[in-house]
Formats: C-alpha cells, sequence, structure tokens
C-alpha cells in the first residue's frame, strides 16, 4: 500500500510539477519578453523622433545633419541609457549601429558589436536590405560580454530606425539581461523539487500510518488465530474503539469463548464416557469371573451333557473368551485414557520380536492358508522399548494382514537406520479405500461391516497398538489401496522418547512405488489407451 | 481507526488544502524585514555612460567620411584602437602615437579639401575647427579657445581611403569628452598642514574593463596634477596597489596592497578621509560604508555619518562688513553690533579689511603705510607687522600667517606667534610682473594672483617650513583689454569669484581653478568689492544716491537680496 501511494504520488508530482514549472517559465519569460520589447520599441521611437530632421530645430539642421546629429545622437543616448546628468541606471544596454555614416554609432556600457549574435544581425541586415524596417528580431541566448568570464542569459532586440528625410538606417540592439529570470526560475524549479519531494515523503508517511492503522490489528488477530490453533484456548483480542476492527475482534473474541466451551464440553463428555468404560469394564470382572468359574464346569462336564447342551457350553465357553479379551482392552485403552499407562523399556533385538509375534501368529496363519515372507535385516536391530507392548502391535498387525489377506502371503519387512526401527506388515487383501489409512485406528472401526469376524478381535486393537506406539514415541500408519492390499508400518525410535524425524521403511511398499514413478515418467503419447491393469500385468 | 479520528484527519487535510492554496493567490502581510541590498542605500560604485563605436573605413567613403571615421576612431581609441589602426597606412601606424595631451575641439568642425584638379592617390586635407581645451596627461584639463587646424594626408587604396600622415595625439570634439571623461574631484593632503585636505580636479576616462571607483580610486594612488605638485601629498605610500573594490550589503570593501602600516592611525585616518571624499564627492558610494582592506585584512572602515574634518576651515559663518571704517558683525536680520577692540572703532585710513579662522581671529587692514593687525577682542589694538606702499591687500592663511604681495621685497609672510615677517620665493618671472592681488584660499595650498587689471593667476603655495615657496603658477583667465579686474574672492577651495569691470558693464563670473570651467552670476548693481564662503556671496554696491548697501547673492544663482540697504560696506569673510 505505501509502495504504490509512493509511486503513484510521486508520479502525480513529477507530471504537476512539470506542468507547473512550465507555466511558471512561460509566464515569466512572456512577460520579460513582452516588456522588453516594449521598451525597445519606445526607444526607436525616441531615437528616430530625435534624429529626424524636422524635428530638429534650425540651427542644427544647417549642419546637413553631419555635424549636429552626432550630438543629437548622444543627447538622445544618455536619455535611452540613463547616461545623462542625474540619468537613471537601465536595467538593459542599447547598441546602434550605423555602417554608412561615421561616428554614427554607440553603444552603452560595455555592448561592443561582436555581441550580437550572428543571426540576429544577418536577419536585421536582410531586413533591411528587403526594405522591412518595422519588422522586429528576437533572440534569446548566453552571451559573454567583454570582460566577463561567464556567458549570460540575454535577451536581444533587434529593430532598424530608418530615417527617411536623409536615408541612414540605424541598427538599434537592446541586451536585456535575463539573468535575475533564470535565477528566479532556478529557485523556482528548487522550490517545487522540494515542495514535491515533501509532499511525496509526506503522501508515503500518511500512507504508511493508515496502513500500518489498518494491518497492525488484523496482524494481532492472525497471530491470536494461530494461537489459538495451537491449542491456546485463552487467547484473546484487546478491543479498541468501536470500528469494524473493533467489531472483528469481538466477533473472534466470541468465537474463541465458544469454541472453547464446546471443547470443555466434549472433554467432558469424552471423560464421562472414559470413566464409564472405565468402571463398567472393572464391574464386569467380578460377574464374569463367577460366570466364568460356572461356565468352565460346564465345559469340563459337557461331555455328559446331551449334544445339545454339550454345544450350547462349548459356545458359552468360546463367548466367554471373546467377552473376557474385549473387556481386557477396554480396560487397557481405559488404562490409555486414563494416562495411566506406563513402559517397561529395555534394549531388545526387534527382529526377535518380530520372530515372537509371527510364532504367535502361525496358527492363525496356516489356519488362513496364509504364508509368511520375512525380510530381516542380517544387523541385529536394537530398540530400547517395552517388549510386552510391542509384540502386542505386531501380533495386531499380523492378525489383521491375515484376516485380510485372503490367504495370500504376508510380506513383514524389518528396517533400521542411526534413530529409528521399523516394522511393515504388507498384505495384499481388499485393501483400503481413500481416507480409510486414519479410520483404521479409530475404536471399534470395521472395514466392511458385513464381512464376518474370523479371528474375533475386538475393534480395539488397531487403537490400542496406537497408543502403544504413540507411549514409544513411535508413529502407526496405514497404507491401502482398493485391490492391492494394505501395509502397516510400525516406526519406533532407537531411544524411547527420542523425537522421530523420518522411517527407515517407505509406507507405500515399494513396488507400488516404484510402479507409480514408472506411471509418471511415461509419456501419454507412448501409452494412450493401457489402463492400470495392463501396467499391472507387465510388472 | 475511530470515525472521529478519521473525521479529525480529514478535516486537518481539508485545512492544508485551504492553506496551501490561498497561500499562491494572497501576499501575506507582515514584517518589519531585514532588506540585504547588494547595492545599498548609497550610490554605485559605476554611472551609466555611452560610448562611441568606431566604424572600420568603409570602401565607399571618400576622404571626408573618412576623416569623420578615423576622429571617431580616435573618440574609441582607448575602448578599442584596433579600428584606428585600420585608418592608418603601415607607415603612418609605426610613426603615429597616441600619447601626449589630448586635444580637443568643438563638435563643429570641417574637413577641407582641395580643390578638385588636386585630386589623385594622395589628398591632403585640412581639418579646421576651434580649440577648445587640452587634457593633459596628468589628466588636467586646460580650456583654451583659439582656431585650430591640423594637415591630415591620405591615400587611395583599393576601394576607399587610409591616413597616410597625421599629428601625433588624440584629437577628440566636446562631445567624445562629455561622453568619455567625466569630471573628477581628487583629494590630497596639504603639504603645509597636513590637517587639510585639497581638491585636485582631474578629467577621468570611464573604463569599460573597471567601475568608475576603481578608476577614481587607480587615479588618486597617482601624483596630482602640476597645478598641485609639490603642494600636496598623499597618504598612500608609493607602491600602493588596489587588489579590488566590490560591493557588498550596504558597503564598499575597498582591497589593498602595498606598504602600508595598519599600526600608523594618522595615516589610516587620513587615507580615509582621502577615500571618502575622492569618492563621496563625485556621487560615488556615497553614503555607504567604506571598509578598507590591507591584503583581505580590515585596515580602517569609514561609515556614512562620521564628521568629516578633512574640509573642515574652522570658521563657522560668520560674516562681517565694514561700515565708514568699523567693523561689524552681519547678522542674519541685517546689521549687528561692532567688533571688540580698535577694529570696532571708526579709523580712516583702514581698508581691504580681511579676518583669520580660529577661536580668537585677528583682522588685518591695509594702510597707507603697511598692513596693521589688531585682535577681535576688547583689548585689541592696532599694530602695523608689515611696512610697505606698494603692498597688495592682507590674506591670511589657514595656519594663521598673513600673507601680502610687496611689489619691492616680493611675497612676505607674517607670522603672528613668533611676531616675524620673512619673505617667500616666488616663480622669477613674477618679480618681473605687476602683482595686484594675492589671495590664499582656505584651503591654505592655493593661491589667487591678480597680475595687472586683466589676468587672474593661480598658482600654489609648495613646500614648508624655510622650504615653503609659491610654485605651479598658471592662467586662470584673462579678461579683453580695456576690461578690469575689480575684485576677487574664494568662494570654496576650487571656486573663484572673479568680478570684472567692463567697457559693457560688470561681469561676475565663477571660475573652477581646476578645469577653467566658468559660470556667469547675473548682476543687478555695479558691485564696489564682494566675499564669499561656500554657498554665501555678499558684495557691497555703492547706491545712487551715494550710500552703501550690502546685498547678498539668493540660493538660485541668479538673483540678488538687499541684506542692509543703507550704510553698509565691503563684506568680508574670514580667509579667503
Amino acid at each position: 500500500m505505501v509502495t504504490s501511494t509512493l509511486v503513484i504520488s510521486v508520479i502525480v508530482v513529477v507530471v504537476l510539477g512539470m506542468f507547473l514549472f512550465g507555466q511558471i517559465n512561460k509566464s515569466v519569460v512572456d512577460s520579460s519578453q513582452r516588456s522588453g520589447a516594449g521598451e525597445a520599441t519606445a526607444d526607436r521611437l525616441q531615437i528616430a523622433d530625435a534624429l529626424s530632421p524636422e524635428a530638429d530645430d534650425q540651427d542644427k539642421s544647417v549642419d546637413g545633419g553631419k555635424r549636429g546629429t552626432g550630438n543629437l545622437l548622444d543627447e538622445v543616448m544618455n536619455t535611452v541609457t540613463g547616461s545623462g546628468e542625474g540619468g537613471a541606471r537601465k536595467r538593459y544596454d542599447v547598441l546602434i549601429l550605423n555602417w554608412t555614416t561615421p561616428g554614427h554609432s554607440r553603444a552603452s556600457g560595455r555592448i561592443v558589436p561582436e555581441d550580437v549574435p550572428l543571426g540576429l544581425r544577418l536577419s536585421l541586415q536582410r531586413n533591411i536590405r528587403e526594405y522591412k524596417y518595422e519588422k522586429v528580431v528576437q533572440f534569446i541566448q548566453p552571451i559573454r560580454f567583454r570582460g566577463e568570464s561567464q556567458p549570460r542569459l540575454t535577451y536581444v532586440v533587434g529593430g532598424i530606425v530608418h530615417l527617411t528625410t536623409n536615408g541612414r538606417t540605424y541598427e538599434v540592439y537592446h541586451f536585456f539581461p535575463f539573468d535575475e529570470e533564470e535565477e528566479l526560475l532556478s529557485n523556482v524549479r528548487l522550490a517545487i523539487v522540494v515542495v514535491g519531494l515533501g509532499l511525496v515523503l509526506l503522501l508515503a508517511a500518511i500512507a504508511y500510518l493508515v496502513a500500518r492503522q489498518v494491518v497492525t490489528p488484523v496482524r494481532l488477530a492472525r497471530q491470536a488465530a494461530e494461537r489459538l490453533a495451537s491449542g491456546k484456548l485463552d487467547e484473546r483480542l484487546k478491543v479498541r474503539g468501536e470500528d469494524d476492527l473493533a467489531r472483528l475482534a469481538n466477533s473472534f473474541n466470541e468465537m474463541a469463548a465458544n469454541l472453547t466451551l464446546k471443547i470443555h464440553q466434549l472433554e467432558e463428555l469424552s471423560q464421562v464416557q472414559r470413566q464409564f468404560v472405565s468402571d463398567v469394564s472393572h464391574e464386569l470382572r467380578t460377574p464374569l469371573t463367577t460366570v466364568r468359574m460356572a461356565a468352565d464346569l460346564l465345559y469340563d462336564a459337557r461331555e455328559d451333557f446331551e449334544p445339545m447342551a454339550s454345544r450350547s457350553a462349548e459356545l458359552m465357553q468360546a463367548q466367554l473368551e471373546r467377552f473376557e479379551s474385549m473387556l481386557a482392552d477396554l480396560l487397557e485403552i481405559s488404562r490409555y485414557d486414563a494416562g495411566a499407562a506406563t513402559l517397561d523399556l529395555d534394549p531388545v533385538d526387534i527382529r526377535d520380536v518380530v520372530l515372537r509375534a509371527i510364532g504367535d501368529s502361525e496358527a492363525l496363519a496356516e489356519r488362513h492358508a496364509t504364508r509368511f515372507e520375512l525380510r530381516l535385516p542380517n544387523e541385529p536391530c536394537m530398540a530400547e522399548i517395552d517388549n510386552r507392548r510391542v509384540e502386542r502391535i505386531l501380533r495386531n498387525l499380523l492378525f489383521n494382514a491375515i484376516e485380510h489377506g485372503e490367504g495370500r502371503d504376508v510380506v513383514v519387512t524389518v528396517g533400521a537406520d542411526r534413530d529409528a526401527v521399523a516394522v511393515a506388515v504388507r498384505d495384499h487383501g481388499i485393501g483400503l479405500k481413500a481416507g480409510e489409512d486414519t479410520m483404521v485406528f479409530d475404536r471399534f472401526w470395521r472395514a466392511d461391516p458385513s464381512r464376518a469376524r474370523t479371528i474375533g478381535g475386538t475393534g480395539l486393537g488397531l487403537a490400542i497398538s496406537r497408543e502403544d506406539a504413540s507411549l514409544h514415541g513411535g508413529w502407526l500408519q496405514a497404507w491401502g489401496q482398493p485391490g492391492e492390499g494394505s501395509q502397516f508400518r510400525l516406526t519406533l525410535p532407537r531411544n524411547a522418547g527420542a523425537d522421530l524425524k523420518g522411517s527407515p521403511l517407505s509406507l507405500v511398499p515399494p513396488e507400488i512405488e516404484m510402479r507409480r514413478t514408472w506411471r509418471t515418467s511415461m509419456t501419454p503419447v507412448l501409452l494412450p489407451a493401457t489402463g492400470d491393469g495392463a501396467v499391472d500385468d507387465e510388472d | 481507526m475511530t470515525r472521529t479520528r478519521r473525521l479529525g484527519l480529514m478535516a486537518a487535510l481539508a485545512a492544508a488544502m485551504v492553506w496551501m492554496s490561498t497561500g499562491c493567490t494572497v501576499i501575506s502581510m507582515g514584517g518589519p524585514y531585514t532588506v540585504d541590498n547588494d547595492d545599498g542605500g548609497g550610490d554605485p560604485l559605476n554611472k551609466p555612460f555611452q560610448r562611441m563605436i568606431a566604424i572600420a573605413p568603409q570602401p565607399n567613403w571618400g576622404p571626408d567620411d573618412t576623416i569623420r571615421g578615423l576622429q571617431a576612431a580616435m573618440a574609441a581609441y582607448e575602448d578599442d584602437p584596433s579600428i584606428l589602426a585600420e585608418y592608418l597606412t603601415p607607415e603612418a601606424r609605426s610613426k603615429w602615437t597616441a600619447g601626449g595631451p589630448v586635444t580637443v575641439i568643438q563638435d563643429a568642425f570641417d574637413v577641407v579639401l582641395p580643390p578638385p584638379r588636386e585630386t589623385g592617390t594622395t589628398v591632403k586635407i585640412m581639418l579646421k575647427g576651434h580649440w577648445a581645451a587640452r587634457i593633459n596627461e596628468d589628466d588636467s584639463y586646460t580650456p583654451t579657445s583659439a582656431p585650430w587646424e591640423r594637415p591630415f594626408e591620405l591615400v587611395k587604396v583599393g576601394q576607399g581611403y587610409r591616413v597616410s600622415d597625421l599629428p601625433p595625439g588624440l584629437v577628440l570634439t566636446e562631445s567624445d569628452v562629455a561622453r568619455a571623461y567625466r569630471q573628477t574631484n581628487l583629494y590630497y593632503l596639504s603639504r603645509h598642514t597636513q590637517d587639510r585636505q585639497v581638491v585636485d580636479r582631474v578629467r577621468l576616462r570611464l573604463n569599460t574593463t573597471e567601475s568608475f571607483a576603481q578608476t577614481v580610486l587607480k587615479r588618486l594612488l597617482e601624483p596630482p596634477t602640476e597645478a598641485l605638485r609639490g603642494a600636496v601629498t598623499s597618504s598612500f605610500p608609493s607602491g600602493t596597489k588596489i587588489e579590488s573594490i566590490r560591493s557588498g550589503e550596504d558597503r564598499v570593501v575597498i582591497n589593498l596592497s602595498g606598504p602600508l602600516d595598519p599600526r600608523d592611525l594618522s595615516v589610516a585616518e587620513a587615507l580615509k578621509g582621502q577615500i571618502r571624499n575622492s569618492l563621496g564627492r563625485n556621487e560615488i558610494a556615497k553614503g555607504r560604508s567604506i571598509e578598507i582592506q590591507l591584503d583581505g585584512e580590515t585596515y580602517s572602515i569609514d561609515r556614512p555619518d562620521t564628521d568629516d574634518h578633512w574640509l573642515d576651515d574652522d570658521i563657522g559663518d560668520t560674516a562681517y562688513y565694514v561700515n565708514t571704517g568699523a567693523v561689524r558683525y552681519l547678522s542674519k536680520d541685517g546689521p549687528g553690533g561692532v567688533v571688540a577692540g580698535a577694529a570696532g572703532e571708526r579709523r580712516e585710513g583702514y581698508g581691504h579689511f580681511a579676518i583669520s579662522a580660529g577661536a580668537t581671529p585677528l583682522i588685518a587692514a591695509r594702510t597707507s603705510t603697511g598692513i596693521s593687525v589688531a585682535g577681535l577682542a576688547p583689548e585689541g589694538l592696532w599694530q602695523e607687522v608689515i611696512r610697505g606702499t606698494d603692498l597688495t591687500p592682507p590674506t591670511w592663511s589657514r595656519d594663521g600667517s598673513l600673507w601680502t604681495y610687496d611689489a619691492k621685497n616680493g611675497l612676505l609672510r607674517y607670522d603672528p606667534a613668533k611676531g616675524r615677517t620673512a619673505s617667500v620665493e616666488v616663480p622669477e618671472e613674477l618679480d618681473r610682473l605687476d602683482v595686484t592681488r594675492f589671495r590664499i584660499a582656505r584651503d591654505g595650498v592655493r593661491v589667487a594672483v591678480t597680475i595687472g587689471p586683466n589676468t587672474v593667476q593661480i598658482g600654489s603655495i609648495t613646500g614648508g617650513g624655510a622650504g615653503m615657496r609659491l610654485a605651479n603658477l598658471r592662467l586662470l583667465t584673462t579678461t579683453e583689454t580695456g576690461d578690469e579686474i575689480h575684485d576677487i574672492a574664494w568662494r570654496d577651495d576650487e571656486h573663484l569669484l572673479v568680478l570684472v569691470e567692463g567697457q559693457a558693464g560688470q561681469t561676475l563670473n565663477e571660475i573652477n581653478v581646476g578645469d577653467g570651467e566658468t559660470t556667469g552670476v547675473p548682476l543687478k548693481d555695479r558691485l564696489e568689492s564682494l566675499a564669499a564662503l561656500q554657498d554665501r556671496v555678499l558684495a557691497e554696491v555703492r547706491t545712487k544716491d551715494g550710500g552703501v548697501k550690502l546685498v547678498e547673492l539668493n540660493q538660485d544663482r541668479q538673483t540678488w537680496a538687499d541684506k542692509i540697504n543703507s550704510e553698509g560696506g565691503a563684506p568680508v569673510f574670514p580667509l579667503g
């Protein structure tokens, strides 16, 4: 805003300044020229009148103009130049030249015939040859007069005095110094430049002040919004005055207050829910234990029951186990919600943990005819982790992969770098739709509710896994595409709680990444009609 | 920004716009202002003047025009010598010189051409006119009145003529002199008393390359004219130069260089007075402060309001007249009382009174046996101090001495302080002449001497002490044969009144002793004697009924007014 105001004001001031200076220049020079030309005309008339024999008395005309005219010329020059007795100094000099009559040329001051501009003299002499005695020629140019070191701007008026009675012709030149006008205009120009500069600076200062008065509240509002967004819900704007910016600040403050209130309400509600779940879970444990003991008796004695009763006892046993598992998960997640979860850290080679988890999952894998493909590094991948929790994470990931892998191979990859270790579990099942890669970690989320749950998960496994990973300061992330399967990557810092800057393994499986790269580099001209399937086939 | 602040800002902007727009059209009132004026309040350093522009000889000019063109080129010679050279043949150019006195002739001169039958390549012509004056090499102007003619020789070269032979020196017309020269008074110190400045009148040529102030001061550094040579001195030591003269604010700054001693205050005072009067009394830088610098450092400052004692004669304006042998005061309204002492008593045989200057003046009178002196005090008695029967009327000098010319013993000087009379050396030729009057001017330097009945000479008293002498005598005016000089009186330092008794009646002329410039004063009555002091001119008139009245010249210098109708007498002013 300030820059644009500055640019516009500079343009306007320059244009106006040039126009103003042009007008003043024209006015001053025109006025001086008119005045000078008027004085020159009056002088020429006076000279012509004084030298005309008709105006002379009898004694002077007796000389035939030879002896008396010189005196007449002196007298009229005394009048014209102010050099006579009591004469006033004139602001200009006069040169009278008569090239035909001796002793009839005069000059005032230091003027010499060489001071007359050549063009002016030639024009005047042409006018004399052409009998154009009334024509006046004017010149404005710097002239360096005798005895002066610097040329001075001078307005020279050349005219002719022709005496018809004796045929004498006088060239009359008037030299008007224009140095005062030049100085005046120079001062005016300086004043215009200074005033213009001041005006531009003034406008810039005004623009800056106005911009500052408008922008500063907006900037404060932005900073407040940023702080609010970062969680500082107590952030408020100061309200000054009653203008639009004050109303904006008011609205912002109201919005922040409402937001804080809602967040508090939701937190409280969430707290109530978590407490409820925790309480219910705890309360259910005691009756469940009793039920479990009774069910164990019934299950152990099922051989003695009728087939129908025996089957019922088995079912009850199975559902009780699931109920216990669900209750355990609920209690676990309640601990997270309550902030009671703690880590039991030990330096562990992550490869061992992976192998143990695979070992626990092999039974299930066999049932789903799923094979594991292990990609483990040769070097130990030591990390400071809670062995139990990480093993539970991996177990969950493997169970999920088996369940959704549709019998295809599950690839387990372990990677490590200087700061972190990572385990990626890749299945080739139905994959994840867009957006589901974050929803999978929601509690009780199910990709396809119509699908039968074979493993009997509680719907809290991935949620708990993510909490476990976060407790280590690590990441648990998912990638998936419909038809391409999915991949879950667990990244853990080698030192628990250290900030992660990256993962040793890519979230997107390498073959998918390569395929993307290849597609991007191919031009559409080469493959105008081929679809993804064709590309996949080529892979 | 609140609405109130917005409104305030808009109001301020509107007020600024209104102020700016009104400021462009209305001249604000206020004051008082101090104006720095470079030209100052007094006279400028220069006077406007016009010059002759010489034209080179034209092919279509005949001998007449060529000679007139040559004369015009002589008038412009000081400004541009190159044009004059174009009129001369190479031989004439090598022989001719512009040096020497300048001949001034009247404007109406004739070029007398030879008869037509003598025309050939060489033309001898005669320039005829009336000799008006001569401007000497010391810049003094000597008026002359005589026919004048000089031969010129021209040769025809191609088209036009060139001058092959001409008399040396410049020939100017009176108009040329009036155009290019200015009458200028220079002021030097009286050699004898050193307390009075003496005016020296010169004609200075205007110079286009310097200001007139510079021209005047440059001339002031040079010796005075021959008329004052040896009679006056200058406070400028030899070798003094004028480095610059510039005009700034309300002062004129003159920068000198040379062997001036800044510690010698008497020299600084005299130098300041010389500069002040030589500029101010020629209407240059009058009324402006003059700062004199020596090599750029302030040497002395002369302020326009300071008293100038260098031209003060300490005689006041008291006038006296002599009625039936008794000296009386002349009051503003007419007759006053008699003076104290013997001079106020009627006494036969005493005449041609002269009164000295000072607080206790002395009066001198010529008697049949000599010159007597009395004090103008109650105890003042006549005492004969110079004996002689052929003495000129006594005259007092400003140094207090009494002077008279004795036809037998020459010039005599009586010193009242020593009570001794000594003779003063005079030019040898004066002893052979009939000196009828001897009057010392109030500056104590110039002297007017009438020789016989019809010649006035001007001289000056040179030297001092035992070396004092009358010198530099030169003719001032002479009357026509038959006319007789009746009386003379010094009006001021440079003007002498000369009353001439002619066959056609009396004439009274006021003559500038510097350049002979003469102004006639109209007379109504026949004057017996006269006395003058500055602007006052008193004269004794004998009425038809045998009475004596005293008349005074009015300020218009044209008419006379009766001062004392009857029982008047010969007027007397101190000195002069």
